[in-house]
């Protein structure tokens, strides 16, 4: 890999990573309210959206500080990707059973991110694991 | 000997074990009382004593918090008056079967009336949607202010009781 491109891909690697770290932040923050944000799509049980909300932005943490810190990072690229795929799909349901929440990806209780903004921000950070997965060393 | 497969598989499963250690450990506090229906804590507040039995009055002018089992023991001997601080639209799309629509929005105007068909020492148990939901201890503390004397916050909400199978109802009450 010439010198330019592998500047670029590091620089992709740690923003994703800088990305993943601070959705994880956030919601570590607040685990009620992601919990809140969990129920709305209406896929869980009252208990099951407060577990997932206790692990879910602690897998999103690791991922990203593998990423930035350059460790494991085919596995951390790798379970963003299908971590990103599975919210794409989730978001996808939430249009077709017209449920008109907040997707919870980011600030908890903040302003209201439709399903399409992130479903098209979820569709960028696929490309940009899958894309940094490819290009990692084996 | 490992394929890459194989290896690469290993580490997402340990990353997802990691976290879900420390997630669990980080929030045990919070799953417990999710797991036992004790309501979720979102504020330094005793748990009154001896579920089953009648709550403590409060001794402040912040409600306190009940769990599930407490509520439902409550519903079950028709002691308190439950009500709902969330809008009329969500009351009707389901709520505690025999709870009072109360927006907190409207409460200023609901008050009153409440008030004049109402004992002060009735107990209330207010709820809302769950999770972080503030406006069923808003209401609490308006209903408080208005000089009610045992008023509690479900913190579990609706989602809590509507899980655990409880009767709930549509429409108006």
């Amino acid at each position: 890999m010439d010198p330019l491109k592998k500047h670029l891909t590091a620089l992709l690697r740690v923003g994703l990573g800088a990305v993943f770290l601070y959705a994880g932040i956030l919601k570590i923050a607040n685990p009620a309210a992601f919990a809140g944000n969990v129920a709305n799509y209406q896929v869980l049980s009252y208990a099951g959206s407060y577990l997932v909300a206790a692990i879910l932005p602690w897998i999103e943490l690791i991922c990203g500080a593998l990423l930035v810190t350059g460790l494991r990072t085919r596995s951390a690229a790798a379970l963003v990707a299908i971590m990103n795929a599975f919210f794409i799909v989730l978001l996808f349901s939430t249009v077709a059973r017209g449920l008109d929440i907040d997707c919870g990806c980011f600030k908890q209780g903040g302003e209201k991110t439709t399903a399409w903004t992130a479903i098209f921000r979820d569709t960028m950070l696929l490309v940009a694991a899958v894309f940094i997965y490819r290009k990692a060393p084996k | 000997m490992k394929t890459d497969a194989q290896r690469l598989a290993a580490e997402m499963a340990a990353i997802c074990l990691i976290a879900a250690v420390i997630g669990v450990a980080w929030n045990h506090r919070l799953l417990l009382d999710v797991f036992q229906g004790r309501g979720v804590q979102t504020q330094k507040t005793p748990v009154s004593p001896a579920a089953g039995t009648t709550p403590a009055a409060s001794p402040t002018a912040i409600p306190m918090p009940l769990g599930l089992m407490q509520v439902k023991e409550l519903f079950d001997s028709q002691e308190a008056v439950i009500i709902d601080a969330r809008d009329r639209e969500t009351f009707r799309k389901g709520h505690i079967k025999g709870a009072i629509p109360f927006p907190v929005g409207d409460a200023d105007g609901l008050i009153p009336s409440f008030s004049a068909k109402t004992p002060k020492e009735k107990l209330i148990v207010v709820y809302c949607g769950g999770f972080d939901c503030h406006d069923s201890r808003l209401l609490g503390e308006q209903l408080i202010s208005a000089n009610f004397n045992q008023v509690f916050v479900f913190e579990g909400g609706y989602p809590e009781w509507q899980d655990a199978g409880y009767p709930i109802a549509r429409g108006e009450n």
